[in-house]
């Protein structure tokens, strides 16, 4: 599976194009004076906040026969996406997000996200993913209508005046949803223990039998 | 002698300068191969070539800082981080886009062939004789007949895998044992066959990707990561043929860093004597002689070459004569297409990661088949069986975690076209003296766009997509329109055309400039149509003949 495939099926999972991959999409005529969020802001998250990611992210994809997300180190990984890939905006919102975390478990489960059941912790992110969805529909809403107002802005579709759009952040969630995907199934753990992995295959065959249950290719 | 005399300087490393230096030395001539980037050596210098996804620290994506770095290049695939390397940084070699025009080039040892999508096909008898049949451009000087023989020259030599279908419209050459196909796509193939009763057809896409060791290569170990350098030397790029051919002749200097400045032109003679060359990397301008040159610099930068050259004699430079420098841009127009699922595949799965598709000959105004537009299109694409099976929304965890584990129920399939863009005189590029390169010089400024017979193909080329796989049984058939921006085909072609005039043409039918014979253009810069099939194959032929005439003439005291 290729990355844009990839970023394809994570946003089908997470029902929003994956943030910091939407380059990949850019429209016509756009792709003029960008101006991105620097990434050498220094961008550090904390030990504990790596353990908190790690530890969400392991509720999404837990260990099972095959080992999950923490194996993975997909904490330390979301950290460099963010630090590098995120526009300052994105990466706002996430730091945003990831602060007020353990005050969302404190208010609903008066106890820290770590120390929470297995089923607590499922159920906090199934409600987190929940009304991520609309937030995430609002901000769609809201882009649409900035695009709108760009678009009015510059009616004749001047070339020299076109601007690139950025879309809202997202929610938190749907962040952190989409780069435990992304950071599980392309690490080393996730490539070759929990999907299968050859090297250098050193040929092709087409049509090989297939049962189910049988793990896909990275 | 002189230490700065050449018999031949070649400018440009890629596809068609690799080809130009192997040719030249290989008949005798002493080679000076120009490269404007640093040198990439084969092998040693593919440092991402043997990495694992997981070793990229973004696994494979771009950082705002590259977003920064290269705004051009950041518009599509080419920019991620395991291919960074090759190509050129937009922030050091700026140009002015009149329209949008998306330039993505390689300046390193090798060019683009170290990138490219290698699929090599011919361009067939139609291609050459449709610009006089219906009025468009300029008649190509040279027929199909005259490039056969060299394009088997350049397929024995560069290694080209495919089938041999004994189809007019897209002719056979000298293959090595062809990629297969996979079920689904058979499948498909078979039932597309039938349909159109052998008007359609789907091929594997022929590519340079070896199947049987050459020369010094092995062959292709389904990697699929070409475009990284491979250190198998699977693939066809100058590193991996043309210039170990050309170095084992001993009679070739390479000297990368080497930005020709203009070709130097005698009035007297009406030759050129040689070039000049700023050094990249000190910036120290040095000349260098030669009885002939060829230029090789890719499109664009072969134009601007000419365009910097002999401006006393000409305001437009050399080529400019026939006032059609820099015009009749073309570029393969795409990004449009349809897709859907096979299905009945379910127990079938694929080994191996085949770097080619599939490929959907041209069929629309061949025979009697007559549209509103003139030429066609071709499809490209192929069928895999993606992973990740639908689940209830809201679910993590394990159940999630199984979901994107295992295969797709059934196999996708998808198919883009790439549509023959026309020569207009109106799409041109030209110099912009405003504004300057990290070295000083003029930049170029692209004015192209998409005219009327393209717009009207792209109906075609997404309703015909969609038709052929509903006929062929897929499910969930969608289309797809993802617009265009010209350039992004990277398949830029057309500014020193050939022709029969020397009023209308830059280039005779040997690819000499009629206004300085020495001088050799063999490059996409040539072209006098587009065809619909990707170009690279036509540009090695056509340079191994224009080396062959070459040297022939050099022979016989004529240059």
């Amino acid at each position: 599976m290729n990355r844009r495939e990839l970023l394809q099926l994570v946003a089908t999972m997470t029902g929003m194009a994956v943030v910091g991959g939407e380059a990949f999409a850019l429209n016509l005529g756009t792709g003029l004076s960008y101006t991105a969020g620097s990434s050498d802001i220094r961008f550090r998250l904390t030990a504990r906040e790596i353990n908190l990611l790690d530890e969400i992210a392991e509720t999404i994809i837990p260990k099972t026969d095959t080992p999950g997300a923490k194996a993975a180190k997909v904490g330390r990984f979301m950290e460099v996406m963010v630090r590098d890939c995120y526009t300052k905006a994105q990466q706002d919102a996430f730091v945003d997000g990831l602060k007020n975390f353990p005050s969302l478990c404190l208010e609903q489960y008066q106890k820290s996200f770590f120390s929470m059941s297995a089923k607590q912790k499922h159920e906090m992110l199934v409600r987190l993913e929940k009304e991520a969805k609309t937030f995430n529909a609002g901000q769609s809403e809201r882009d649409k209508e900035r695009r709108h107002a760009l678009d009015t802005e510059n009616k004749d579709n001047d070339f020299a005046r076109q601007k690139e759009f950025e879309s809202l952040p997202k929610h938190f969630y749907t962040m952190v949803k989409q780069l435990t995907l992304l950071g599980f199934f392309t690490s080393e753990t996730g490539a070759t223990k929990t999907l299968r992995y050859v090297a250098v295959p050193g040929r092709y065959d087409g049509n090989v039998p297939y049962v189910k249950g049988q793990r896909a290719w990275a | 002698m002189d230490e700065n005399f050449y018999d031949a300087i070649v400018i440009g490393s890629g596809i068609s300068g690799g080809w130009a230096a192997k040719e030249l030395t290989e008949k005798g001539l002493n080679v000076l191969l120009l490269e404007r980037g640093r040198n990439v050596e084969h092998v040693k210098d593919y440092v991402n070539a043997m990495k694992e996804n997981w070793e990229f620290p973004h696994r494979g994506g771009r950082t705002q800082k590259m977003i920064e770095d290269y705004p051009v290049l950041k518009r599509d695939y080419p920019l991620n981080e395991t291919v960074l390397d090759f190509w050129a940084k937009d922030s050091e070699s700026p140009y002015t886009e009149v329209k949008r025009f998306d330039w993505f080039r390689g300046y390193q040892v090798g060019g683009r062939s170290l990138m490219w999508g290698r699929q090599s096909y011919r361009f067939n008898r139609w291609d050459f004789e449709a610009n006089a049949k219906e009025g468009i451009g300029v008649d190509w000087p040279i027929r199909y007949d005259d490039l056969a023989p060299w394009y088997s020259y350049v397929e024995k030599f560069a290694g080209i895998q495919g089938s041999r279908d004994g189809l007019d419209v897209l002719p056979d050459g000298h293959f090595m044992p062809a990629m297969e196909l996979n079920c689904a796509e058979k499948h498909v193939k078979k039932r597309l066959e039938e349909i159109y009763k052998g008007q359609r057809h789907l091929i594997i896409g022929r590519s340079a990707n070896i199947t049987e060791p050459l020369q010094n290569r092995v062959n292709c170990q389904y990697r699929n990561r070409c475009w990284r350098g491979c250190p198998f030397g699977g693939y066809f790029s100058t590193q991996s043929s043309t210039l170990p051919a050309a170095m084992a002749t001993n009679r070739l200097t390479l000297r990368p860093f080497s930005i020709v400045t203009q070709i130097l032109y005698d009035k007297n003679t009406k030759r050129a004597r040689g070039v000049e060359v700023l050094d990249a990397e000190t910036n120290q301008t040095y000349e260098f002689k030669s009885k002939i040159v060829f230029v090789c610099a890719s499109s664009f930068n072969s134009t601007w070459v000419l365009m910097n050259s002999a401006t006393d004699v000409w305001e437009g430079g050399l080529g400019s004569s026939s006032g059609e420098l820099g015009h009749n841009v073309m570029d393969h127009h795409f990004k449009l297409g349809a897709g859907g699922t096979v299905e009945g595949f379910g127990d079938k799965y694929d080994f191996g990661r085949r770097p080619t598709g599939i490929y959907v000959p041209r069929f629309r105004n061949v025979y009697d088949d007559k549209r509103d537009y003139l030429r066609g299109f071709g499809y490209q694409g192929g069928a895999g069986r993606g992973r990740g099976v639908e689940i209830a929304e809201f679910t993590i965890g394990k159940e999630l975690k199984e979901a994107m584990s295992v295969p797709a129920e059934n196999w996708g399939f998808n198919i883009t076209a790439f549509g023959e863009m026309l020569p207009d005189h109106s799409n041109k590029i030209s110099l912009d003296r405003t504004k300057k390169d990290k070295w000083g010089l003029p930049v170029l400024a692209m004015d192209v766009e998409l005219k009327d017979n393209e717009k009207r193909m792209r109906i075609d080329m997404v309703n015909d997509a969609k038709e052929m796989l509903t006929a062929a049984g897929l499910k969930n058939v969608y289309t797809y329109d993802n617009g265009y921006a010209v350039g992004s085909g990277i398949h830029e072609m057309g500014t020193a055309r050939m022709g029969r005039d020397p009023k209308s043409s830059v280039l005779n039918g040997n690819n000499q400039v009629w206004d300085a014979p020495n001088v050799f253009v063999t490059d996409g810069a040539c072209m006098t149509s587009s065809s619909c099939v990707n170009p690279s194959l036509t540009y090695m032929a056509l340079t191994a003949r224009a080396a062959d005439f070459a040297v022939n003439e050099l022979k016989r005291g004529n240059l």
